[in-house]
């Protein structure tokens, strides 16, 4: 799946990086309890280790934010934010205005059309959500496409976009934030359009 | 490489003398007694009950959420089986047990022979009780965090029962922080000879003095919000919920590190006694203690990250800050398996209950440490990590399987020392598998949930294949977590009564001659 925070790459390497320390960790323990060899560690070694682990840190900030500001510069370009703002920026192939509300998701496009739970996308176009909530903190999750936002009520809202997926289909859209007793419910979908435009699946929850 | 002043400031040598401390005990000395032991057993034995509590509401919603769909659990009923699990379990079970082995281990340790402001400690105990009986009567539904405007809007009547229990708990975490503080600072060899249990109680008292006001603070806040006579956090009345963010992670970081500390301080406490050797470093855990302490304060933000106030340089720093904190964990356990290496492990401490639960922990706090280091990372955590299952299983490698296994091997050290019997080692050895094979699955099960964007706080969920099978899965280990926990009761009932009786020092270092023992170790 195509991911909009670039992070299918970089992501794995993250998981290996953690996989191994853990087995390390847990491989040291237990051979520290089995294994029948004994050894006096030296203090300088815990230095290095730490060294090591700075180097982890100073590695995994510099990335991190390198892929998170390439991701964010796209939403600065298309300029300020506003629930008013109805001319599209020209940056991304669509941008849609998202209500979060207790307890569902409405999407509105720039013609001001409303479509309640289902945002309409063409296969791989670069969506930008702009995102209001005007009752209480919701959040905003595509599994799809991997990104997530916690959405404050505000006048300004939150900004994200993703690079829709190639496959048409739908694609769950859900709140992760906690946002009342109906949370379980808030859900919608990222409709992916096929060439012939006719989505035939019916929604089902 | 240990220095030989090391045996003595970590507390080398058994200083109780096992008695029959709760046969000999009255109602009246363990509801009033200011005796540090009936503090401390009456702090244990309520965070048990609280374990309990909290476990049995587990088991409910984990039945409810093995299947896909709406059982025999509703949306509401679900959301307070859930707040209260989350509050019972971290503000009546983990945090409070932890920090009552230290009352029942300080004395001693420390060299105090008393527990100082035991007033305080007693004081702290009964509004806790207050705050936990408000809390179940009131069942609030709006999780542990009662993120606002949320919270305001979903309660019932009785909401401001709920905030009053957490004024409450704010002022008993904040008392039990002087009481450990006060205890950490009279410590015998102060700051250079001081057992490295008295670091610990520095260190926490410092934590609760300094967060726990602000919790108030938002308690009371909360309660004029919701009866309308201020608007701090409610936006539809002018008031900004980032706020409440700021001022109630402020608390609700540090307050992870809540139960960690001491459990740390009793590790530290028993594998010098139950190996017989001091810890391989004494500064090094030292220095991690405090760093610890310091960089709690600083990185509440990530708690809150994908919020759009959370941008630029403060993302940043709270990027760095938290991929920072990583260390003194690490230094710790680096610490324990160097310990554990440096010489032959003694065959009773292979045989013992404690020692089988010490490493378990470990096991875990590295299982739930590793994955910080994805954590920090804005990229990835605003991918897949906030907020979903990701986060849980996190928090429950650390509370459940290394806080809860850490006070376990605790309550197995001390029962010779308070009951004057020694609890059935095959009973204690069959808690402890069944503890960590549930743990395991269970934690294992939530990464994989996490992985698959399976959201937090929800009662339903869709039948997709990647969530329906570990959610069942994540079940049957609750089950056995449960299971686990009966035994553990049955034992220590039990053994209280039929128990074989000890006297001396009831975990003597053996070596034997076979095995291990003949290794030398290498310098």
């Amino acid at each position: 799946m195509e991911n909009a925070l670039g992070l299918s790459g970089y992501q794995a390497i993250m998981m290996t990086v953690v996989f191994a320390l853990g087995l390390l960790g847990i491989a040291g323990l237990f051979l520290a309890i089995f294994w029948p060899k004994r050894w006096r560690l030296k203090y300088r070694l815990e230095v290095g280790f730490v060294v090591l682990l700075l180097a982890l840190a100073w590695y995994a900030d510099n990335r991190s934010t390198a892929i998170f500001t390439q991701y964010q510069s796209a939403i600065r370009e298309s300029g300020t934010l506003s629930a008013e703002t109805t001319a599209p920026s020209g940056q991304f192939d669509r941008e849609l205005r998202v209500i979060a509300f207790q307890w569902g998701f409405a999407f509105l496009t720039d013609k001001n059309e409303i479509s309640r739970n289902a945002a309409i996308v063409k296969p791989g176009e670069k969506v930008l959500f702009r995102i209001y909530s005007n009752d209480v903190i919701h959040g905003f999750n595509i599994p799809a496409v991997g990104i997530t936002a916690e959405i404050e009520p505000s006048q300004e809202g939150s900004a994200v976009w993703i690079r829709a997926p190639k496959e048409p289909g739908r694609y769950l859209i859900q709140c992760l934030n906690y946002c009342g007793i109906g949370h379980a419910q808030m859900k919608a979908w990222l409709v992916v359009e096929g060439a012939e435009e006719t989505p035939e699946e019916e929604p089902q929850a | 490489m240990a220095n030989p002043l090391d045996a003595e400031r970590m507390g080398g040598l058994p200083h109780w003398e096992p008695q029959d401390v709760i046969g000999q005990m009255t109602l009246k000395d363990l509801l009033f007694s200011h005796d540090y032991r009936h503090i401390a057993i009456k702090g244990m034995l309520t965070s048990i009950v609280m374990l309990a509590l909290g476990g049995l509401m587990a088991m409910l919603f984990r039945t409810e959420l093995a299947l896909p769909d709406i059982q025999f659990i509703q949306a509401r009923s679900y959301m307070s089986l859930m707040t209260l699990h989350g509050m019972l379990m971290v503000f009546g079970f983990a945090i409070p047990l932890v920090i009552s082995i230290m009352y029942y281990m300080m004395p001693k340790v420390l060299g105090t022979e008393r527990l100082l402001w035991a007033r305080g400690a007693q004081w702290s105990w009964w509004m806790l009780i207050a705050a936990a009986v408000l809390l179940v009567l009131s069942r609030p539904d709006f999780t542990w965090t009662f993120y606002p405007p949320m919270s305001l809007r979903v309660v019932g009547d009785l909401a401001w029962m709920g905030y009053v229990a957490i004024i409450l708990v704010a002022l008993s975490e904040m008392v039990a922080g002087a009481v450990l503080f006060r205890n950490g600072w009279a410590a015998k060899g102060r700051f250079r000879m001081m057992p490295l249990m008295g670091w610990a109680a520095l260190s926490e008292g410092i934590l609760l003095m300094v967060s726990t006001p602000v919790l108030g603070l938002v308690g009371v806040f909360m309660l004029t919000d919701w009866l309308q006579l201020t608007a701090m956090f409610d936006t539809a009345r002018g008031g900004d919920v980032m706020t409440f963010m700021f001022l109630f992670w402020f608390y609700g970081h540090p307050a992870v590190y809540l139960p960690l500390v001491p459990a740390i301080a009793i590790l530290y406490t028993l594998m010098p006694r139950i190996l017989g050797k001091p810890m391989w470093s004494y500064w090094s855990a030292v220095l991690a203690f405090g760093l610890l302490t310091m960089l709690s304060f600083v990185v509440y933000p990530h708690h809150f990250q994908p919020a759009e106030t959370v941008a630029g340089p403060l993302q940043r720093a709270t990027q760095i800050l938290t991929l920072l904190i990583f260390i003194p964990s690490t230094m710790h356990v680096f610490n324990w398996i160097a310990t554990l290496w440096g010489d032959p492990i003694p065959i009773s401490a292979k045989r013992s209950v404690p020692f089988k639960f010490i490493i378990a922990s470990i096991v875990f706090l590295i299982l739930g440490g590793v994955t910080g280091y994805v954590n920090a990372q804005i990229a990835v955590d605003s991918d897949f990590i906030h907020n979903t299952y990701w986060v849980p299983a996190h928090f429950h490698a650390m509370f459940v399987g290394f806080v809860a296994n850490m006070a376990m091997a605790g309550v197995y050290y001390l029962y010779p020392y308070f009951t004057g019997r020694m609890f059935n080692q095959r009973l204690g050895s069959m808690h402890f598998w069944m503890w960590q094979i549930g743990i395991f699955t269970k934690v294992m099960m939530m990464y994989v949930l996490g992985y698959a964007y399976f959201p937090r706080w929800v009662v339903d969920y869709l039948p997709l294949p990647e969530w329906s099978m570990p959610q069942m899965m994540l079940t049957g280990g609750a089950y056995l977590i449960g299971l686990g926990f009966i035994v553990f009761v049955i034992n220590i009932m039990l053994s209280a009564k039929r128990g074989q009786a000890v006297s001396g020092d009831p975990w003597v270092v053996e070596h034997g001659l076979t095995g291990d023992a003949a290794a030398t170790p290498a310098e």
